[in-house]
Parts: C-alpha cells; structure tokens; sequence
C-alpha cells in the first residue's frame, strides 16, 4: 500500500516536471483557471475557448516579447478544494501568469496560492466583495464587483417607482452577499425591505415563500442566486398570482431560463456583465468566436478574451515574465480598449467603472433594456 | 392577503410539497421495513424516474399530446423502468450483502447513489432539463386560494398510490410474505417463502413510487436535473423516521406532517424562511427524543 503509494507520488512529480519543462522550452505560459467539469463546465468551457482564441490571435501577430503563448487549464470545478489544487499545480508548472476565475467561491482560497508565489491573476469572472478583502495585491478584477450591481439594481428600483421590494437568495456566499449588499443599500435610502427570504439551493418547491411574498405584496422581488432555482421560482411567483416586478442578479443571464421558466420569464428584468451580443465592439470577436467553436459565446468570454490581451499588453509593457514586474504593469493599466470597454483599475485592483447592464425578457430572450433607470440613461 | 387565507394557502402548500414526501418516503420505509436497510440510493431512483418519464413523455407527446393522455403512460413507463432498475440494484449491489454487517449495505448503498448521480451528470453533462407538458393554471378558488386541477391530480394520484400499497402489504399473500420476511427471515425460509423474490418485490414496488414521485414532480415543477434526488431523499427519509420507519402509514403521515411543517415554518411571525429549516429539524429532534419510534413505529429492540 504504501510503496504504491509513494510510487504513484515519484510518478506524478515526474509528470508535472515533463509538463513543465516541455512548456518552458520556449513559451511563455498562461493558466487558464476555469470550471471545465461539473454544473458550471458550460460557462468554464466558454471561458477558456475565448483565451485561447486571444492567446491564438496574439500569437499570430508574432506573440509577445518574441515567444509564443502557452495556455495551460485548470479546473476549478467551482469547488473551493478543487480549485485550490488547481491553483498549487499551475503554480508548480511555473506559469508566467493566470487568466479566468468563475464562481467566487473557488476564486476566493486561490487568491492566496498566487499571492504566496507572486503570480499575477487577472480575474475574468468572479466579483463577489469578499475578493476585494482578500486580494494580496496580485489579482486583478476586471469584472466590476457585487458593489456595482447593487448600484445598478437600486437605480432601476428608484427608477421604476419601486417602494418595497423581497429579497429571495440561497444563503451562498454569492448570493447571500449580493441580498445583504442590496438589503442594507435599500434600506440606507429609507425604504422597506418588506420579505427577505432564504431558500435551499435545489428546493424546486417554492410555494411557501410565493405565499408569503403574496401575503407581504412587495412592488418588487429580487432574486439574488442563479437561474435554474430562479426560473423555479419566477413560475411559481406568476403561477401564485403574484404580477409585480420581478428582477434576477447576474446569475441568471442564461437561455436556459426561458427554456425553464416559458411565458413567466416575459418582463423580468436581469442585472448583468456585458455579455458580447449587447457590446458593439464585439462584433469581429462573435464572428471569430463562431467561426472557431461552432457555437455562440457565451457570457463571461468577451471578459475572458480582455482578460487574456490584458496579460499579454502587461508582459510587453513589463519587458520581461517576471511576476513582479507584470503585476507592477497591471496596476499602471490605464484604459486599455477592452471589447468589454476600457479597463483601469481602482486602487483595490478593481474594476474602475461600472459595466453592468440591465436586460429585459422579452420574445423568449435577454434583450437589452434601455428604459428609465438603465445604466447610462437619464 | 388576509391572514387565514394566507395559512389555508399554505395548508394547500404543505399537502402539495407532503405528498411528494410521502410518496418518496414509502419506499425508504418498505425497504427498511422489510431488510433494515436505508436505501440511500432512494431519492436517486426519484431522479432516474423524472428523466425516464421525461424520455418517454418526448416519445410519446408526437401522438398523445403533453397532456395527460401522454402523462399517464409515460409515467406507467417509468414506474416500471425504474422498479426494474431498483431490482437490479438488489440484486447487484445489496443481495450480496444480504449476511454482512449493517454497515457494508449501508456504505453500498451510499455507492450506488453516488453512482446513479454521477451517470445521469454524465449524461446530462450538468444542465437542467425542461420538463415541458401543455397542463395550464386552470382550478379552483377558495377566494385568493387557487387550488389548480394539477395540485389536485397530484395529491389525488399520491393518495390512490398510497391506498393500494396499503391494501396490497396488508390484504395479499405477498404482502403477508414481506410482513412476514420483516419479523423473521429464517423462519421465513423454514416455512417456504421465497425471501428473495420477496424482496425483489419490495424493491419493484418502492422504486417504481418513487419513479411516480419523479415523474409527477418533473410535471409539476416543470424542470429535472440529475441533483434532484439529494435533497428529496434527505427530506423523505426524515418524514420516514417521523412517520416511523417501516411502517407504510406512518411514511405517510411523516410526509405530509413534514410538508406543512415546512410551509408553515416559513410563516412564523418574526422570523424569516432563513429559520425554516432550524424550525423543521429542531421539531424532528424534539419529536423523537419523546417518541423515538415516530408516529406509529413500533419500539424495537435491535436498532443499527
């Protein structure tokens, strides 16, 4: 038992200095830490096929400082554990940088395995608050974090004539922060947050809250958590007979809710990042991005496209791959034209500007809203 | 609303939530009933049911529609799937095991849960399915309480389950056998029975109410994932022990008790649905501290 053990132990070191040592003949390599098993595999895949396309167009150009752009992928399966041992590997592989991070969850305990080796982290994704605590100064979000969406939320409320609103999450660290950020911002501003609700992740029966929304009559309920419990429990609001606003955090820009919820899904409003079918400056990347993968992208990879390109104009700004270098560089970033939108970073590595968009069901799909109390609008 | 209209929805809501539990319930106290075995793999069986009724209703609704006519025999379908599935599960995994220690069926059977859910993950690859039928809002209203035909169809079909289960332990010759096979299973062997196809049975018939569960969940909430067993079969198995476990009234009552714990614990006044579960799971501990056996369980010296 124990030899096979140790045996199994020598085998794998051996593997992972191969690995490493076939990619540092001449590349400069890049981790991808995305979710490429498990619920969220979908949004992973997406990720790392939109680094890999940039990575594939910087390399075309000639690459950067003269080699060749390596993309390594690590699982993090959305799972905090799995991510970790996905984070220690990439850093055992010497990567020059890493790009992704999906599920705030996951992203948060790797923080620390690259701060401890210095590895610059350009976060694509994940945006919960808890980030920016953690943030040992090399990572870099450039996904505007929970703070703006509460923003963006509160405004449209305002906007709508909205006065009391429910608040419905699955106590997640997610979504239970995006519902206490929004609860404590709503009641700043005097107004009542009539219900707050938690509910269980995978509950499918909802009628007991539906019920007591009902009975408190909120003009608005808000669902913080993702979308395959949200279009659960749009359905069952409208099936109860409850008609006022309904508005879903950006976990639930997906197709898969109207697929899930059919006609209740019609008039729901959805907070959400840029996803490329609403940025202009997407348009090559779209076509490029279904040229190559066959399908349409998907949320997160116009930001994990910017992400990659921000790496590499950091490497070439740095001169060299050394860590300390390119993270000095991100920090100096100043408006890089992201298709997302131009990216600088405030002094906590985040996001210098809001991108969240407000998106409205409308035919069977997220259109963009444009109305009274969107981002931008008067 | 007005308050005693909200607590009638909510009675509404218990029984519809209840007899999902029960229904899955059943089978978990058959099964222990007969052979002192939780079958963990329970709640997964109510997940293969859903996609089974699923697959068929798909085939099915070309020529008999998404209504009930195509909802029935999809259903029929998957009760049978699954029972057969549910009884080679027994013979696979737990008939092997049959003179092991408690604990080896028990771990077994944690496997085969696991097993059934990392294959239907494979299948599925993670996505939520939409279980799609034509069944509208349409019902009754009991002033703001709306009550539709679907909720009713539901409790209905649980209840006429229910009934013949009881009717057939308690009125048949096989029933009598796996009565029987609970007390003793030698003597049982002496006298003739053939134990394993009894519990071959037993098997047949908890799997296949627990595919109905499936199916008839899969049409009520509208959406299927391969996860949707977990948190089924935790809560069933819950509303077996209330109910106390083996016996088949008892998981009934347990189920229904346990949903309109559930609704109503999301109503008490100053606390929010954030306690729910305190609520449930602080009554069930104080429950069975001063009834260890649940609701109509009888006392039992030999316990795993």
């Amino acid at each position: 038992m124990k030899t096979a053990r140790m045996l199994a132990a020598v085998g794998l070191f051996a593997l992972t200095l191969a690995g490493a040592s076939a990619a540092r003949a001449a590349d400069v390599t890049i981790g991808a830490q995305v979710p490429t098993s498990g619920s969220e595999a979908p949004y992973g895949i997406d990720m790392l096929n939109a680094i890999r396309m940039a990575a594939g167009e910087i390399n075309a150009k000639g690459g950067v400082l003269g080699q060749k752009i390596s993309i390594i992928p690590g699982d993090s399966a959305c799972d905090p554990q799995a991510a970790v041992n996905a984070a220690s590997k990439l850093v055992s592989q010497s990567v020059t940088g890493v790009v992704g991070g999906y599920c705030s969850g996951a992203t948060l305990p790797t923080l620390k395995v690259y701060g401890d080796a210095h590895v610059p982290f350009v976060i694509t994704a994940s945006n919960s608050t808890e980030l920016i605590g953690a943030n040992p100064g090399n990572a870099f979000m450039i996904n505007s974090t929970g703070f703006d969406q509460v923003k963006t939320a509160v405004n449209l409320f305002k906007a709508r004539g909205i006065k009391t609103l429910a608040i419905v999450n699955e106590g997640d660290a997610y979504s239970a922060n995006l519902a206490q950020l929004t609860r404590t911002a709503w009641e700043k501003l005097g107004k009542k947050v009539a219900d707050y609700e938690v509910v269980n992740k995978g509950q499918q029966d909802f009628s007991p809250v539906v019920t007591r929304i009902r009975e408190r009559n909120p003009d608005a309920v808000f669902w913080t958590a993702y979308y395959a419990d949200g279009a659960l429990l749009i359905k069952q609001l409208r099936q109860g007979g409850y008609a006022g606003m309904i508005a879903l955090g950006d976990g639930n820009n997906s197709p898969k809710l109207f697929e899930l919820a059919g006609a209740a899904a019609e008039g729901v409003f959805c907070f959400s990042n840029p996803t490329a079918n609403f940025l202009p400056a997407a348009r090559t990347f779209i076509e490029n991005y279904q040229k190559q993968f066959h399908q349409p992208p998907g949320p997160y990879s116009a930001l994990s496209y910017d992400g990659m390109m921000l790496m590499a104009h950091a490497i070439t700004v740095a001169g060299s791959t050394d860590r300390m270098k390119i993270i000095a560089a991100l920090k100096k970033t100043d408006n890089f034209p992201g298709i997302a939108g131009p990216i600088s970073f405030t002094p906590q590595n985040t996001l210098a500007r809001s991108n969240f968009v407000v998106l409205l069901g409308k035919g069977g799909q997220w259109t963009l809203y444009t109305g009274p109390g969107a981002p931008g609008a008067k | 609303m007005p308050l005693y209209e909200v607590l009638l929805q909510q009675f509404a809501n218990g029984l519809i939530l209840g007899s999902f539990y029960a229904l899955v319930a059943l089978g978990y106290s058959m099964v222990y009933g007969v052979i002192k075995l939780l079958n963990f793999a329970h709640g997964d069986l109510y997940m293969v049911g859903a996609f089974a009724g699923f697959g068929a209703l798909s085939l099915l609704s070309g020529w008999l529609g998404g209504g009930w006519g195509g909802i029935v025999p999809a259903m029929l379908f998957s009760m049978l799937a699954v029972g057969v599935l549910g009884v080679i599960i027994d013979r696979v995994a737990y008939r092997p095991l049959r003179e092991a220690p408690k604990l080896s069926v028990l771990i077994t059977a944690l496997a085969v849960s696991m097993l059934l859910e990392n294959v239907a993950l494979a299948f599925t690859g993670g996505q939520y399915t939409a279980f799609t039928t034509s069944l509208g809002f349409a019902g009754i209203n009991f002033g703001l309480v709306h009550v539709t035909w679907t909720q009713m169809v539901l409790v209905g079909t649980s209840v006429v389950l229910m009934v013949v289960l009881e009717l057939f332990v308690s009125g048949t010759r096989h029933g009598k056998a796996m009565r029987a096979i609970a007390i003793d299973q030698d003597a049982c062997r002496l006298m003739g029975i053939d134990v394993d196809r009894t519990i071959a049975l037993t098997f047949l018939i908890g799997s296949a109410l627990a595919a109905a569960a499936g199916v008839l969940a899969g049409v009520y909430y509208g959406s299927i994932n391969f996860f949707m067993g977990f948190l089924i079969g935790l809560k069933a198995f819950t509303a077996a022990v209330i109910g106390g476990i083996g016996s088949i009234p008892g998981a009934m009552m347990g189920g229904i008790l346990l949903g309109l714990l559930e609704a109503f614990g999301t109503q008490i006044p100053g606390i929010g649905s954030e306690w729910k579960d305190v609520f449930v799971f602080a009554f069930l501990i104080l429950f069975l501290v001063f009834r260890p056996t649940g609701l109509l369980g009888r006392p039992e010296v030999e316990r795993m």
